[in-house]
């Protein structure tokens, strides 16, 4: 089976193309600091760019994996709307990728500890999930304040690693409640292609219609109307 | 099946769009998926706009391929809007178009949605072919354009503030009415006078630009000196006043345009261009007049597909990186 799979979760566009068993050929388009994200301009070169170094054409790919986040929401958008047209266009399965067990499932196979990710939700808030040594979820994700971030490193489950780029940026929540966050230029807090694909190759294949992003936040205006009619 | 067809994608706004048109200009099929939800935000909500246009993209998309009785195989080439409109919105219109086109291998035609609104002037049946002037009125935009050929206009006149269709969204909204406010308004206006209140028409604003700001403001103003109970009982007088005075603003204009250009032929689009006052004084200035159906004046498919038909397609590589744009130049 061949397996394309991509993530537009955070600023950076990943891709990765997994051909059979082998390891999958990756590509990342990290914006510079401050810069917009570019999933709209690199998410389908970069997928182009997979396929032309694996020999294979877009009818090739059998099943398209896209990770749904949680994340920025038009990054979410644009990597869920380019999945499902491909699939349309070729028939290839779709497989949602959480970016959150994406980034949890790679951490713990480098510590083979317990792990919480953590994604940078904007707007002072995080987006987080967490998983015990035997990857039992712990906590479901869920959009947090960052001063809540620390009771998801429950003492009986530790040691904990932290990551993901809301890790880093809310090192100073998890750090004093015993959770290690690696260094920031560590491969773990970047969603890993060859991760994506082997989620996407194992996971089950979804609807195209059911096939949405994990928002996990109501839009502004519904939460001023609800709050309005409350 | 030999006709080469295009495929049209739209999501600029609120409504989910996707059309089949031939390369000969007829219209296969145009299928409209209007949101609907944003009623009870009173106005367009972007991030619901854009949730929504993820989850009806595919299914109109297949709807307009049915209904066109053609499948992705009959297709010559796929048309997006690439811009002005709500970016996230629009993004996933760009996004589903460059998916299909690539793993298709079609062609991608990157379509501004103002050109859109000029060239659903091109479709068959009645196709009205340049030179003309073309005013375009909607929630979104309202501008003048001197349309020489079916590849471009030249923009005369547009406006500085509010567009006309927002004037009377935001009317509708003061005099108790719902959104959208242009129908409401209309039905309203239908039992009042139009001579009973005077609002301004922007007179003051020069050249062949328009200006709603100030007759918005009128009509709070106006509300306010008359009370509230007297308000209400004057509403459709309100209502009628307001209406005359978006049309003659937009037709005096028109009038304006034309005596310059020397231009003896009109074409008007846009969700406006339903407005049946609007079509009567319009239709009353003396030049031959083409107004398309309803359902290629509001926002659409079938113009951006049309409006391929006369575009040069992107490389595939630009197609792969193509992205939205906001606003086109002066924020029509
Ligand atoms: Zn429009």
């Amino acid at each position: 089976m061949n397996v394309l799979a991509f993530d537009t979760a955070t600023p950076a566009t990943v891709a990765g193309l997994r051909i059979g068993d082998a390891p999958a050929l990756a590509r990342r388009d990290e914006p510079a600091a401050g810069a917009r994200p570019g999933h709209a301009a690199q998410l389908l070169a970069l997928c182009a760019e997979l396929l032309e170094e694996g020999g294979l054409t877009w009818r090739d790919v059998d099943r398209i994996g896209v990770g749904v986040g949680p994340g920025t929401f038009t990054g979410l958008r644009i990597g869920v709307a380019t999945a499902r047209a491909l699939a349309q266009a070729t028939g290839a399965e779709l497989v949602a990728v959480s970016t959150l067990e994406a980034l949890g499932a790679a951490a713990r196979a480098a510590s083979g500890g317990s792990v919480i990710a953590v994604i940078d939700a904007r707007r002072g808030e995080a987006f987080a999930a967490a998983w015990d040594a035997a990857g039992t979820l712990a906590h479901a994700p869920a959009a947090l304040a960052p001063e809540a971030l620390g009771a998801l490193a429950d003492p009986q489950s530790a040691p904990w690693l932290a990551v993901g780029d809301g890790a880093i940026r809310f090192r100073d929540r998890l750090e004093p409640a015993s959770a290690a966050v690696p260094d920031d230029d560590s491969a773990l807090h970047r969603v890993d292609a060859d991760r994506l694909c082997r989620l996407a190759a194992e996971g089950a294949v979804a609807a195209r219609e059911e096939l949405v992003p994990a928002y996990l936040r109501l839009p502004d205006a519904e939460l001023a109307r609800r709050a309005r009619s409350a | 099946m030999s006709a080469r067809l295009i495929l049209g994608i739209e999501t600029s706004c609120d409504d989910t769009c996707a059309a089949v048109v031939s390369e000969a200009g007829e219209i296969r099929s145009n299928v409209v998926s209007s949101q609907g939800i944003h009623d009870r935000y009173g106005g367009v909500v972007p991030e619901v706009a854009a949730r929504r246009h993820l989850e009806l993209v595919n299914v109109v998309v297949d709807d307009a391929l049915r209904q066109a009785d053609a499948t992705l195989d009959d297709l010559d080439r796929i048309a997006v809007t690439q811009g002005p409109g709500l970016v996230g919105a629009l993004l996933i219109g760009i996004a589903t178009a460059k998916g299909l086109a690539a793993a298709r291998g079609l062609p991608l035609c990157a379509v501004d949605h103002l050109q859109g609104h000029v060239s659903a002037n091109f479709l068959e049946p009645a196709p009205f072919e340049p030179p003309f002037l073309c005013l375009i009125a909607s929630g979104g935009h309202t501008f003048l354009a001197h349309v020489r050929d079916r590849t471009g206009f030249a923009v005369l006149g547009a406006t500085l503030d509010d567009a006309a269709g927002e004037a009377f969204d935001k009317g509708a909204r003061m005099l108790g009415l719902p959104f959208p406010g242009g129908p409401a308004v209309q039905r309203l206006a239908a039992d009042g006078d139009p001579s009973a209140f005077d609002f301004p028409l922007a007179a003051g604003v020069p050249g062949l630009d328009f200006s709603f700001a100030g007759l918005k403001t009128s009509l709070l103003y106006r509300i306010r000196d008359l009370g509230e109970a007297e308000a209400t009982r004057r509403r459709a007088d309100l209502a009628a006043s307001y209406q005359w005075a978006i049309v003659e603003a937009l037709a005096v204009r028109v009038e304006r345009a034309l005596r310059q250009t020397g231009l003896r032929r009109l074409a008007i689009g846009g969700g406006v261009a339903a407005n049946a006052a609007l079509r009567e004084r319009l239709g009353a200035i003396g030049v031959e007049l083409a107004v398309p159906a309803i359902d290629l004046c509001t926002d659409n498919a079938a113009m951006i597909a049309g409006a391929a038909r006369f575009a040069e397609p992107l490389s595939a590589a630009d197609a792969r990186t193509l992205d939205a744009y906001a606003t086109g130049q002066r924020g029509l």
